[in-house]
């Protein structure tokens, strides 16, 4: 793939535009909560827009595409079951509890319902993960960027980084949402025309049907059986595993994304946020599934003479990460190649600068503040908050160089990753519905679930994977295995956290109110036009779901 | 008064439009729209057709995004 003149001024443009978007929000910050929290001041449609683009880095991207060309239509399980229903649980259920205890963060909300050890434990783990995610997903761009365009991948990895840190570090929250919320229509945007003309390349949606096998065309009909389908899923494992533990303890309880809905004017907005952003992600599949199913029909003896392959790696199989790129090469002349490549881009940065901005409040507020320096004066704050943004892009960069050296750290800290947040959503879940819930318990039943979900994997074998106290049970495909870590998971924390409250002393009524459902006065102030309210918006949502559930059967 | 600082209100007003993402956005596609035409027109790209047809649509939805944030200050007024 060779970039010429027009292509290198749109990726130009594009970093001109990021970094401006800094330095017009810097002159709005003038305290550690405009820095941190955007001072609750974000429109509906910004947040919207911003709270589905924290999602929809790179790894989701690229990640998704491939998916789609290996699993077929099955991949809209991750949108159309593990992520609709959860959004609208959010906004529903937990959003009233977030905004309206006033806390900044994720782990704030467990200080003021649990205690400072959960919220440590929570907000050390958490930043961590974000940290060392965000460094990830910056050696997976230099990386592509190195095996497409031949970039140098040292210049891949500080420019990147150094512009991220740019608009971070002038605008913090808000410059990186603005950017997300460009980032998203840039994707969009710049991945459908591909879309297009790669569905009219290959004779339309029927004829693809027409030429694939079609277990990779449904996206329930051979799921009664696990060895019937190309995940090696049974449907209930689908359902508990990806609908229930993984799908609601990310959208539910990942800060990274919660924090877009907790910078809204208002509960109401706060609570809209994500099921207005339900809409496009309901959508997002035709973007990031469908060019995938494209590429594996194109490859069908029928359409060969269409002249596209999905590369081969060095292993002889086919290389499934680069189905996305490839299609650009294929079908993208330059000029919007410019665009395609930006939007590649894009995708990177904007998950990078989420992780960031997520890590900054986290560190400053939840750790910093908490433990080591408390009561200085706001410019101290922001000060230490600008700092973090510095100190955790250069963190990233430590992390990608250390993925270059060793490649196995990713799947190692995707694992660790997986161990700590699938029994999160049990906690909240708890903690916000059963107000005898303790402090001691949440804490406890978060340990046990982690170890738990360790032990599971310990004990179980999938793809090579696994296994490494005792391979006592072999599962076929390494999703069902992290489907049933997660809900082992989940059930021990579930456990645990019901036990040790129950053994352990509640706190009195009057500290949990505005923090259990409860005791908390239910929203009643925009109950003004039907489309407004969030039940009826909700309900409609999971109508079309279901209806898109059926349709693709 | 105004008269007497004309920079300093064109230098706000600007400043006030740039704030606005709507028209961040609308600029930043009506700008790349720009680049895809300017490549068909100029002769530099050889699949003229879909540069054209992606310059035209973003430079509408550049447009409608600046028109938008248009609407909106007028509206606030």
């Amino acid at each position: 793939m060779r970039l010429h003149l027009a292509d290198y001024l749109i990726i130009i443009v594009y970093f001109i535009f990021v970094i401006g978007v800094g330095f017009l929000i810097k002159r709005k910050i003038k305290s550690s909560n405009d820095f941190l929290t955007s001072n609750r001041s974000i429109p509906l449609w910004i947040t919207s827009l911003a709270f589905i683009s924290a999602n929809l880095g790179a790894q989701e991207v690229i990640g998704m595409v491939a998916s789609g060309a290996k699993y077929g239509i099955m991949t809209v399980h991750f949108y159309w079951v593990g992520a609709i229903f959860a959004m609208v649980f959010l906004g529903v259920f937990m959003m009233p509890f977030y905004y309206g205890s006033r806390a900044r963060s994720v782990p704030e909300y467990l200080s003021l319902r649990f205690d400072e050890k959960t919220r440590g434990l929570n907000a050390i783990s958490f930043a961590v993960m974000t940290v060392f995610s965000s460094g990830i997903s910056l050696y997976a761009l230099a990386k592509l960027m190195e095996t497409i365009l031949h970039w140098d991948f040292d210049i891949s990895i500080w420019a990147s980084a150094g512009i991220v840190m740019i608009y971070t570090f002038l605008g913090g929250l808000t410059s990186a949402v603005y950017n997300e919320v460009l980032q998203f229509f840039l994707i969009v945007l710049g991945l459908s025309p591909l879309v297009i003309i790669a569905l009219q390349d290959a004779g339309g949606w029927e004829n693809i049907k027409a030429h694939l096998q079609p277990e990779l065309t449904h996206a329930w009909k051979y799921m009664g059986n696990a060895n019937d389908n190309p995940m090696g899923l049974h449907f209930m494992s689908l359902i508990f595993g990806l609908g229930f533990v993984m799908s609601f303890g990310y959208w539910c309880t990942d800060f990274l994304v919660v924090q877009r809905a907790m910078i809204a004017k208002n509960m109401g907005d706060a609570q809209r946020t994500p099921i207005i952003a339900a809409i496009p992600k309901m959508m997002m599949p035709l973007i990031v599934v469908l060019p995938g199913v494209i590429a594996i029909a194109l490859m069908q003896p029928a359409l060969q003479s269409k002249g596209y392959r999905i590369p081969v790696a060095a292993n002889g199989e086919l290389d499934y990460t680069m189905t996305l790129p490839s299609l650009i090469a294929h079908y993208y002349p330059s000029g919007i190649l410019g665009v395609g490549i930006t939007a590649l881009i894009a995708s990177f940065m904007s998950g990078m600068a989420g992780n960031v901005t997520a890590f900054n409040s986290v560190f400053t507020f939840d750790i910093y503040q908490s433990y080591f320096v408390k009561n200085r004066s706001d410019r101290h704050y922001l000060l230490v908050g600008k700092f973090v943004t510095i100190a955790g892009v250069l963190i990233s960069i430590v992390t990608a160089y250390i993925a270059k050296s060793f490649n196995n750290i990713n799947d190692f800290l995707q694992l660790v990753f997986g161990f700590v947040n699938g029994p999160l959503f049990a906690t909240f879940l708890l903690g916000m519905f059963w107000k005898r819930t303790t402090g001691h318990g949440a804490f406890w039943g978060l340990v046990g679930g982690t170890v738990g979900a360790a032990l599971t994997h310990g004990l179980t074998i999938a793809e090579g994977k696994g296994g490494w106290i005792a391979p006592l049970y072999t599962i076929k495909s390494g999703m069902g295995q992290a489907f049933i870590v997660a809900g082992v998971s989940w059930i021990v924390n579930f456990t645990t956290t019901i036990i040790v409250s129950l053994c352990t002393k509640p706190k009195p009524d009057a500290e949990l109110k505005g923090l259990v459902y409860s005791l908390t006065a239910k929203p009643t102030y925009h109950q003004k036009k039907w489309y407004m309210r969030v039940v009826p918006l909700g309900i409609i949502l999971l109508v079309i779901t279901i209806l898109l559930n059926i349709i693709f059967f | 008064m105004a008269d007497a600082h004309p920079v300093n209100n064109n230098t706000l007003f600007m400043y006030n439009k740039l704030n606005d993402l709507r028209f961040v956005i609308g600029l930043f596609f009506s700008v790349v729209s720009l680049i895809l035409i300017l490549s068909v027109l100029l002769g530099s790209s050889t699949a003229g057709k879909l540069n054209m047809y992606t310059g035209v649509g973003f430079l509408i939805f550049g447009v409608l995004m600046m028109f938008l944030r248009k609407q909106h200050s007028a509206e606030n007024k």
